[in-house]
């Protein structure tokens, strides 16, 4: 008898309909905002940036076309068709005008640009070019620094040409003092300025740009609200009527002024979360603590039903899946699914350590299986006192299968925090922005997503002597051959790690100036503590807390070629140094369709291995997982390597003399114990080599008076910047994927998904202060009924009591997958955990979806 | 309560988060040795209780090294390079698989105290905590080792842990009853009621087997696993018969009905031995047969279980 599992009810029709509306949209490109950006910024030229960029957001504010959706509840729309996109010219523009006839039809988050809209686009972007930051930023940037870049080290590009986005305001401010109150906060701070003081003159400049602003944040509600009642006069159903009706009251009240009902609270909430996203094209905004911010207005709404109250929130979960962003065709395939990163949790605990679950949370929970979109991107708050009730709750939302809620653990962040010069009250109030990145809310400008660095490329260059390919990138730390000992390999590494990471802090600097001189924010910054006490934007260091959070990934690749080089070469000798390099520059024998093997190392890989092979494999491995899920005790490593030879010994027999020497080199190497089986060895050494990049990154300051803190976490780029990697000595062929996150590489956590999850709590995840990531995958039957929840539940609290940060689970079968691959048209609905959000999966680029489908699935 | 921490024993493998053969999220211990060789059996490399080596001959390098290790030789390459390799000169001295320098040939099999493998288990204990889980051994025949097992056994229960047990009760009844005190969860095989089938299919009779069971069952709850195996016991006669044995005896909490399936087939392979299996041509069960063995059952009155269905 199942008593834990309590069910989950049916959204409301309306709650369907707008889903289905986001599905059967055609994302598009629309050109209103960047036509008046361009034309606010020609008519301001000449004033302090800070001023422009408030003239700017009037003027967008004032006349960008607005529409209300069918069966909306909530108003304010970033674009006038369903699920489209902006483009902000002030960050960077040309590679918009390089996709004009591409973007449709790209490989990840395609676009349509309609003729006409190109057309507009190609006329405002002539105003841009020499304006943006990626310009500025590009020309602080040193020859090195762009270097390390272009060879894939390294990517700042998430900044470089775009917003920063990343932060998570001060909703609660609004929702009890409404805009009006903020401009009432700017205009007590500019009367209390002093001449005494000359930064006085920059400061007034700033609260001036605050209240314009928000004046036309106010305005812009009431062009919603006389739209809404032209549509009530117009509306012959008597319940939309009043709908709108009602609608238009709100948008009179907030955000100008305090909310008063729940629904008001919801549609104040949801115009912060809009026009941020209007103001700049950072991603990211995320909500934070949802449950606690608004649970006041739901507690104190006596008049409203609990239906109700839901079907609300339902709406905004819909809406967080209306808004949408393009970005290049790279950035792309790195951020795959339409995602915006827009973070929301409920649970944890309060500032004075008192469990704070209440009953919006479990509502959330609900949301989160109506909805089943992938946006938000929903986490959960996990500490040693989270009810029970809470956590079986998650845990059932987890095993329908979307990918969310992630939980976090507060043992580890808050210390984390706390280590980084945080509050215990603040650090014990922190919220997760984009991926899972933890921040004090409203007080943070946390800079999180401030580059992709790209571990394992490190030690490819150090395999080469500071070559990547054929070009000297990093320093001479000695060729591969000459290397005796573990030791003296790691000395290099250490090395070449310290010369690139102060080059990715040089070009994450240069970003920063850029965006401080060009792009400072005064609709956000107002609402960030304490740019108003100190008269000055976000941009300038007006947080209290200010950190730059650049995330490293191939963490287990490296751990598991060092392993793999202490024992096969320096213990067992079954392999010299020099005769590894040598099968690493031949692919381990194995054919290299893009020919850069033969370009970087002068060298041909085998004739080996069709893609046909992977067919079988597939086959095979679902012939074993059904009779696995009936029953039996069978050696899973053994299976495993069997469909593995099975693939990569196919063309063995033909391949003769050398070809055959670099394959069985590679097999030699790959019998080690890998990272993700709970050996104490190669954890220990994992751990190292991700702790070398965290120790390096947390040297450097940026210019807003903050300090460098490390992350591990990849979104979806490890599929990305593998394609810059080499052959690895754990056997990884060249331009394959790497390890995503604090995640053992794809397959190689053979001993199941307890001693993965052990292995992964190992690696210190304290000092990775701006986020791991650990995406965990499980087959549905071995999480089914009560039994399978406790277990489930029991999994969770086990990991966290051992010092893991972060978890997110993918609980889907792989023959669902493989379907949708085939079939996208059947499974539109069909959402996954990419790595540290969800994503619409037919939407996900092949090689993601692959790499997904290959994460080791855990079937018992 | 004294234990022997230095008490050896032999062990093949360690399978963490197991999640049907007893409570919670568990790790199975599967110990050398059993005193029946059935011809279904998927773990054929436990049947022997010393060492044996396997043999995957996909990872082979051809390097030859295993054949100049083999003090025995009985590892020789022909002069085209075919492996051959007899099963009978071998003594699991393990030599060989020391030198292979890839995976090819794997060493089940391993020498271990009480002591090393409860600080292996260790590795899990949260998950124990949390889960109200704890360890199960298995095998071959965990009573096989009497002595290793009913340290380990005890040893487990100083942790504080939850034990579990799966054998097939064809040992001397004074050392079952060792063991007994310091399991919570015995789950035990009936293969068939017919002796001379039974003698057939598994190399020994099932006198001492089912007289262990009654033994067992006055006093200590049980379940009792049937390997459902095509040819062999796929009747509803046998499965019947199976059922009302169960019925008669007090303590049975449920017959755990395992479907055949030929997965160890390729085990049998690189062992260098014959799949018996293949003589019958068995081919897996279909569903319809299975819940009529399930009524059959429940009609005997006690409850049945499918698989790894909970």
């Amino acid at each position: 008898m199942d008593v834990l599992e309590k069910g989950f009810s049916q959204p409301t029709d309306r709650i369907k309909a707008l889903r289905n509306a986001i599905y059967d949209a055609t994302p598009t490109v629309e050109a209103d905002r960047a036509e008046l950006i361009t034309a606010s910024y020609k008519e301001t030229e000449g004033m302090p940036i800070v001023i422009r960029r408030a003239k700017a957001v009037e003027k967008i504010l004032n006349e960008i076309p607005i529409a209300i959706r069918d069966n909306d509840l909530i108003a304010g729309v970033l674009t006038v068709s369903v699920h489209g996109c902006q483009i902000y010219p002030e960050y960077s523009y040309d590679w918009v005008e390089k996709e004009f006839d591409t973007m449709a039809t790209r490989m990840a988050d395609p676009f349509a640009i309609p003729k006409d809209t190109a057309k507009r686009l190609h006329e405002v972007f002539q105003y841009w070019p020499g304006k943006t930051t990626s310009e500025l930023a590009t020309s602080y940037m040193s020859q090195p620094c762009l270097d390390a870049q272009a060879n894939g080290i390294f990517t700042v590009g998430n900044y470089y040409f775009n917003g920063i986005g990343h932060v998570c305001v001060d909703y609660g401010k609004v929702l009890q003092k409404g805009f009006a109150g903020i401009i009432q906060e700017a205009e007590e701070a500019k009367a209390n300025l002093t001449p005494l003081d000359p930064e006085s003159i920059k400061k007034q400049q700033f609260y001036d740009a605050v209240i314009i602003s928000y004046r036309a944040a106010i305005q812009y509600a009431n062009r919603y609200a006389d739209l809404c009642s032209q549509l009530a006069a117009k509306e012959s159903n008597a319940a939309r009527k009043a709908e709108l009706t009602q609608i238009a009251a709100n948008c009179r009240q907030v955000p100008e002024h305090p909310a008063t009902t729940w629904w008001q609270a919801c549609q104040s909430f949801w115009f912060v979360q809009l026009i941020l996203q209007i103001e700049s094209s950072g991603h990211s905004i995320s909500p934070g603590r949802f449950d606690q911010y608004m649970y006041p207005f739901l507690a104190a709404d006596t008049n409203i039903s609990h239906d109700f109250a839901q079907e609300l929130l339902d709406n905004i979960w819909i809406k967080f899946n209306d808004l949408n962003k393009t970005r290049d065709d790279v950035s792309d395939q790195a951020f795959a699914g339409y995602a915006l990163f827009q973070n929301i949790q409920c649970g944890g605990q309060n500032e004075d350590g008192i469990d704070v679950t209440n009953p919006l949370s479990y509502m959330m929970i609900d949301a989160g299986a109506h909805v089943a979109m992938a946006a938000p991107s929903f986490s959960i708050r996990y500490w040693n006192k989270t009810p029970d009730e809470f956590l079986y709750r998650a845990c059932e939302l987890v095993r329908l299968g979307y990918g969310y809620p992630a939980m976090y653990n507060d043992e580890v962040i808050i210390p984390a925090l706390e280590n980084r010069g945080i509050n215990l009250k603040d650090a014990r109030n922190y919220c997760i922005i984009g991926c899972v990145e933890p921040q004090v809310p409203h007080k943070t400008d946390g800079w999180h997503d401030a580059a992709f660095f790209n571990i394992a490329k490190v030690l490819d260059v150090t395999l080469h002597n500071g070559r990547s390919g054929k070009t000297q990138l990093g320093p001479k730390t000695g060729e591969m051959k000459d290397f005796q000992n573990l030791g003296s390999l790691m000395v290099a590494y250490k090395k070449q790690m310290s010369y690139f990471v102060r080059l990715l802090a040089e070009a994450d600097n240069c970003v920063d100036f850029a965006h401080m001189e060009r792009c400072p924010l005064p609709f956000e910054s107002a609402m960030v503590d304490d740019c108003i006490g100190r008269g000055k934007s976000v941009q300038e260091g007006g947080a209290i807390y200010n950190f730059t959070g650049p995330q490293a990934f191939g963490v287990a690749d490296n751990g598991d070629s060092f392993a793999a080089i202490q024992k096969h070469v320096f213990e067992n000798k079954e392999v010299t140094m020099a005769q590894l390099a040598e099968a690493m520059d031949h692919n381990f024998g194995y054919d290299d369709a893009t020919g850069k093997i033969q370009q970087w190392f002068g060298t041909g890989g085998g004739q080996c291995c069709s893609s046909d092979a992977n067919m079988d494999e597939r086959q095979i491995y679902e012939a074993v997982k059904r009779i696995l899920s009936a029953n039996g005790n069978i050696d899973i490593d053994q299976l495993q390597r069997d469909l593995k030879t099975g693939t990569e010994n196919c063309a063995a027999p033909a391949s003769t003399g050398d070809t055959a020497q670099y394959q069985n080199i590679k097999r030699i190497m790959e019998n080690t114990t890998w990272f993700g089986n709970d050996d104490d060895f190669v954890d220990q050494i994992t751990r190292e080599a991700g702790q070398i990049y965290a120790r390096e990154v947390e040297k450097y300051k940026n210019p807003r008076g903050g300090q460098f803190q490390a992350g591990c976490y990849p979104v979806s780029a490890n599929v990305l910047f593998g394609k810059d990697v080499a052959p690895l000595p754990d056997g990884r062929l060249a331009w394959t994927p790497l390890a995503d996150g604090v995640s053992p590489r794809a397959g190689c956590d053979t001993n199941g998904p307890t001693a993965a999850a052990m292995s992964v709590a190992k690696l210190g995840h304290e000092i990775f202060s701006n986020g791991t990531l650990y995406n965990q995958k499980f087959s549905p039957s071995a999480l089914a009924g009560d039994d399978g929840l406790k277990r489930f539940e029991a999994m969770c609290r086990a990991y966290f009591e051992n010092k893991g940060m972060h978890v997110q689970f993918n609980v889907i079968d792989r023959a669902t997958l493989l379907d949708a691959q085939q079939h996208p048209e059947n499974h539109k609905d069909l959402v996954v955990r990419v790595a540290g959000y969800s994503a619409q999966f037919i939407s996900l680029a092949k090689e993601v979806q692959d790499n997904i489908i290959s994460r080791t699935e855990h079937t018992f | 309560m004294e234990i022997q921490y230095q008490t050896e024993g032999d062990i093949f493998d360690i399978q963490r988060f197991s999640l049907n053969d007893g409570p919670g999220i568990r790790t199975i211990v599967f110990l050398k040795g059993c005193p029946l060789s059935c011809w279904w059996c998927s773990n054929p490399e436990s049947q022997r209780r010393r060492p044996v080596v396997m043999y995957n001959e996909a990872e082979c390098l051809h390097c030859r090294r295993c054949e100049s290790a083999c003090k025995q030789h009985a590892v020789t390459f022909t002069e085209d390079g075919v492996r051959h390799f007899s099963d009978d000169i071998c003594i699991g001295s393990g030599d060989c698989a020391a030198v292979c320098p890839s995976q090819a040939l794997v060493m089940k099999g391993s020498r271990i105290t009480v002591e090393n493998l409860i600080n292996e288990l260790k590795k899990e204990r949260s998950m124990f905590r949390r889960s109200g889980g704890g360890v199960t051994l298995s095998g071959g025949d965990p009573l096989m080792q009497i002595d290793f097992a009913v340290e380990l056994l005890k040893a487990c229960k100083a942790q504080g842990w939850n034990t579990a047990i799966e054998t097939e009760c064809c040992a001397e009844r004074e050392n079952i009853l060792r063991a007994v005190p310091y399991i919570d969860h015995i789950m035990v095989d009936i293969k068939h009621m017919d002796e001379e089938k039974h003698r057939i299919f598994t190399g020994v009779s099932n006198r001492l087997i089912l007289d262990n069971i009654r033994a067992v069952a006055a006093f200590s709850p049980i379940t009792i696993r049937v390997p459902v195996i095509p040819h062999v016991n796929n009747t509803e006669k046998e499965i019947g018969d199976i059922a009302r044995f169960a019925a008669a005896l007090p303590n049975v909490q449920c017959v755990n009905l395992l479907p055949y399936h030929s997965l160890g087939e390729n085990k049998y392979k690189m062992l260098g031995r014959e799949y018996k299996m293949n003589r019958l041509s068995a081919k897996s069960l279909d569903n319809e047969a299975l819940e009529k063995y399930r009524s059959l059952v429940e009609q005997a009155g006690v409850p049945c279980r499918i698989g790894d269905e909970s």
